[in-house]
């Protein structure tokens, strides 16, 4: 389906462009080229730009081609002028010259060693969360690079890409706020592996009931834009040492989200429908005695739900479970306006601002050139920069046709 | 992002295709407008390139870069018709086989 109007519109595309070539009215020719700009358009929707496509046809085939037409129609200019040409050679030259740039493509491109296969997934993203009770500020190093610090009791730091070299093994390491890395003794550590598309939290948390040394797990969660709309995707951390394994429990629905999740490990990542939700944890099978709850809780759509089920230290140094509930909103699918317009005021603000300035340097220079009286005036003067010995001025006249 | 089943290989041929008829257009048209329009046909076909690499590879800096490649050409239009409008006051004509005024 989809290559049966790729073809389609692929031709629509080159033949648009051969009659914009062969017309002798210059009308039509800016005609075709407009049809052969909706095809580009039509490109960039099947290539997952729709931003693309809506710049295209308003800016391209609106304003610039108008541009043309306009500037056809006032020239009085749509009438090809049929001389003699003044390059006979000329055609046959660049016909050949073409076709043979058309074969050294296709053969670059068809036989080439462009990786054309592959589909390459973008940078993952890595935060840090503190989950552990009576521990301090903590600052969390991946490698030798700080993803967070002076993270608080119950924080989490925003995702960050990590642009390193992924698809290896890397080492979270986890100190006091303001401990130097390259001395201090780290409180935890732990090797994790690091695949591209991937968002990652490092989440500390208290390893076992009393015993206040932190432990860190990591759970894989995915940001990228929700397919399934009306729906959040949770991933649970399960660090409730008393208990081998727990069951979550929607109550509402009657549904267990997740089983048998053991302590020390991160859940694999399940849909929850938009709305108010009240969550429940049991351990495993025993659905009367119930640790937590998270009550009438409510979850946006794409969304990326974090659950921590922590211990935490009540008066009388007796120990209650609760649920950390963590949510980070999905980031913009690929392609998309969101997309283009974030990307445009993070990394290429700069690049914007000097193509604004380009723009009113152009418009300037637009009406320098057309003006009346900046214009160059007929009858045109030659002049030499360096007149031949024994001329003493300028020659001044009309070239002679 | 499912694979699609148009592959990049297709649109960069596409797009060598349109870059190429831009090439003829600019070499064999005599019409000052005509060249600046396959200049133009030229751009879009580097678009469609870039767009097609963009999805390949996962990127949102390709799109970027067919944005500011837009914006420039949006620039150049409006120098290059000024240009062709002042030649057509001094010249009566946008032949391009008219304009050797430097060569003799």
């Amino acid at each position: 389906m989809e290559l049966t109007l790729f073809i389609i519109v692929g031709a629509i595309a080159v033949l648009s462009a051969a009659m914009m070539l062969i017309s002798e009215n210059a009308v039509y020719s800016a005609l075709f080229l407009i049809l052969n700009f909706a095809c580009i358009a039509f490109f960039f929707l099947m290539l997952n730009a729709p931003f693309l496509a809506m710049v295209q046809i308003t800016v391209y085939a609106g304003a610039i081609m108008v541009l043309f037409l306009f500037v056809i129609m006032l020239l009085g200019a749509e009438r090809i002028m049929t001389g003699d040409f003044r390059y006979p050679w000329l055609t046959p030259a660049a016909v050949i010259l073409a076709l043979v740039f058309l074969v050294a493509a296709s053969a670059a491109i068809i036989d080439g060693d462009i990786d054309f296969i592959e589909e390459h997934k973008p940078d993952p993203y890595v935060r840090a969360v503190h989950a552990v009770i009576d521990a301090g500020e903590l600052d969390f190093y991946l490698d030798d690079t700080l993803i967070a610090s002076g993270l608080a009791y119950e924080d989490s730091s925003d995702f960050e890409l990590w642009t390193e070299a992924v698809d290896s093994r890397h080492t979270v390491r986890l100190f006091e706020a303001g401990a130097d890395p390259a001395s201090a003794e780290p409180l935890g550590e732990e090797i994790v592996e690091i695949n591209a598309g991937e968002a990652l939290s490092f989440v500390a948390v208290a390893s076992g009931t009393g015993d206040m040394d932190p432990k860190l797990i990591v759970a894989t969660e995915d940001v990228t834009f929700n397919e399934e709309s009306g729906t959040a995707r949770v991933v649970a951390v399960n660090a409730l040492a008393k208990w081998s394994s727990v069951a979550i429990v929607d109550k509402e629905n009657n549904t267990t989200l997740i089983e048998d999740l053991p302590y020390g490990q991160a859940s694999a990542g399940v849909l929850l429908k938009k709305g108010k939700h009240s969550i429940s944890v049991y351990p495993d099978g025993n659905d009367q005695n119930q640790l937590a709850v998270l009550k009438n809780t409510e979850f946006d759509d794409n969304t990326s739900v974090l659950w921590v089920l922590i211990e935490e230290r009540q008066e009388g140094n007796t120990f209650e479970s609760r649920i950390l509930n963590i949510e980070t909103s999905g980031s913009p699918s690929f392609g998309s306006p969101t997309h283009v317009g974030r990307l445009l005021f993070t990394h290429y603000v700069l690049p914007f601002e000097m193509v604004a300035l380009l723009l009113l340097v152009a418009m300037i220079g637009a009406i320098v050139l057309t003006h009346e009286s900046l214009a160059p005036r007929e009858p045109m003067t030659r002049r030499l920069a360096n007149p031949p010995a024994g001329l003493d001025q300028p020659i001044i006249g009309k070239p002679e046709k | 992002m499912e694979a699609s089943e148009v592959s990049v290989e297709l649109y960069v041929l596409l797009s060598a295709v349109l870059f190429i008829m831009g090439v003829l257009g600019v070499l064999l048209r005599r019409n000052a407008i005509l060249v600046f329009m396959s200049v133009e046909l030229m751009l879009n076909a580097g678009n469609l390139a870039l767009a097609a690499f963009a999805r390949q590879w996962g990127n949102g800096d390709g799109h970027l870069m067919v944005f500011f490649v837009m914006t420039v050409a949006a620039a150049e239009v409006a120098v290059g018709l000024a240009l062709i409008v002042a030649i057509f006051r001094t010249k009566q004509s946008i032949n391009i086989d008219d304009l050797h005024m430097f060569k003799d």
